[in-house]
C-alpha cells in the first residue's frame, strides 16, 4: 500500500507537464534535423568544410557521424531513456555550434550553416544565431527541471 | 550523477557509430576522402584554355564581383540568384560543351556549390570547378 510520501517521491519524479512539451520540441527539431542530413551527408560535409575549422576528411567523417548523434539523442528525450547524456551531448553540440557560427562571422566567411539542408540555406546570421541560442535555452531549461526533479526525489 | 552522465553520454556515441559507418559505407564512391572537389572535377586555367571555345565559364561570385570584372564571355549564376540566372544560363548552353565554374580564390567554396547544383539539380554533365579561381586566371594572364 502506497503511503502519502511515496505518493510524493512517484509525482516528483514523474515527468512534469512543460518540460515534456519541451522535450518533444526539441527531440522533433535534432531528429528532424539530423534526418535532413542523413539523408545527404555529402552536402553536410560541404556545409561543415565551409566553416574552415576542420580538414576535408574530418569534414567528412562529421558529416557521417553527427546526423546519427542528433537523431538518437532525439530519440532518447522522447523516449527518457539516456535522458542525461541525450540532453547533455545536445547542449555540448549547440554550444559549439553556437562558437563555429560566431567564428566565422568574424573571420568573414559567408557560410550557409546546413542545420536544416536546404531549407536554411538563405538564413541570415541572426537567424541561424537566434535558433541555435533558443535551442540551448530549451536544453538548459530541460537540464535544469531534470536536476530540480531528480533532488525531489531524493528528499 | 556525473558518472551516470558520462556513461549515458557514451552509449549514445557508441549507438551513433553504427548507422555512421553504415551510411558511409554505402556512400563511398560519392564522396572523396581527400579532397572537397574529386581531382577529376578540378582543371586549371591552362587546360580550360586548350578546351577552346569548348567552354562555356560561369561566375559563381556575387554579382557585385562578377560586374567589377570577370573571365571574358564567362555567365553569372550564384547561389543567391540561382533560380533567376539558371534559366539565362541554360539558354546559353549546348550539348557537348564544357562547364567551367570558378569563384575568387583556392579557398572559396561557391564554384563548388553551384557545380554541384548544375549536376544534381539541372543535370548537366562535364561540369568543372576551376582550380584556383578567379585569382588563378589573374595569375595565368
Amino acid at each position: 500500500m502506497s503511503g502519502p510520501s511515496t505518493l510524493n517521491v512517484q509525482l516528483s519524479t514523474r515527468p512534469q507537464f512543460p518540460s515534456r512539451i519541451v522535450d518533444v520540441i526539441v527531440a522533433g527539431i535534432f531528429i528532424y534535423s539530423g534526418a535532413i542530413k542523413a539523408l545527404d551527408p555529402v552536402q553536410f560535409a560541404s556545409d561543415i568544410d565551409n566553416y574552415k575549422i576542420v580538414p576535408w576528411p574530418v569534414s567528412v567523417v562529421l558529416a557521417f557521424y553527427l546526423p546519427w548523434l542528433e537523431i538518437f539523442c532525439g530519440i532518447a528525450l522522447i523516449m527518457r531513456r539516456l535522458y542525461l547524456g541525450g540532453l547533455s551531448i545536445l547542449a555540448a553540440l549547440i554550444s559549439v555550434f553556437i562558437i563555429a557560427t560566431v567564428a566565422a562571422k568574424v573571420r568573414g566567411l559567408d557560410i550557409t550553416c546546413g542545420c536544416f539542408g536546404h531549407a536554411s540555406k538563405n538564413w541570415s546570421f541572426s537567424t541561424h544565431l537566434g535558433l541555435d541560442l533558443v535551442l540551448l535555452g530549451l536544453v538548459i531549461f530541460l537540464l535544469r527541471a531534470r536536476g530540480q526533479n531528480s533532488a525531489a526525489s531524493e528528499r | 550523477m556525473t558518472s551516470s552522465l558520462v556513461r549515458q553520454a557514451l552509449i549514445l556515441a557508441a549507438l551513433a557509430l553504427l548507422p555512421g559507418v553504415g551510411e558511409a559505407i554505402y556512400f563511398r564512391h560519392k564522396i572523396s576522402w581527400q579532397s572537397a572537389i574529386p581531382p577529376s572535377e578540378l582543371v586549371t586555367v591552362a587546360q580550360a584554355h586548350a578546351w577552346g571555345e569548348n567552354v562555356i565559364w560561369v561566375d559563381a561570385r556575387p554579382d557585385e564581383e562578377f560586374a567589377r570584372d570577370h573571365v571574358p564571355g564567362a555567365l553569372s549564376l550564384n547561389e543567391d540568384r540561382w533560380n533567376e540566372l539558371l534559366p539565362q544560363f541554360l539558354a546559353a548552353w549546348s550539348p557537348g560543351r564544357k562547364i567551367v565554374v570558378y569563384c575568387s580564390s583556392l579557398s572559396c567554396n561557391a564554384s563548388r556549390e553551384i557545380a554541384r547544383r548544375l549536376r544534381k539539380q539541372a543535370q548537366l554533365p562535364d561540369v568543372f570547378v576551376l582550380e584556383g579561381g578567379w585569382e588563378a586566371w589573374l595569375k595565368s594572364k
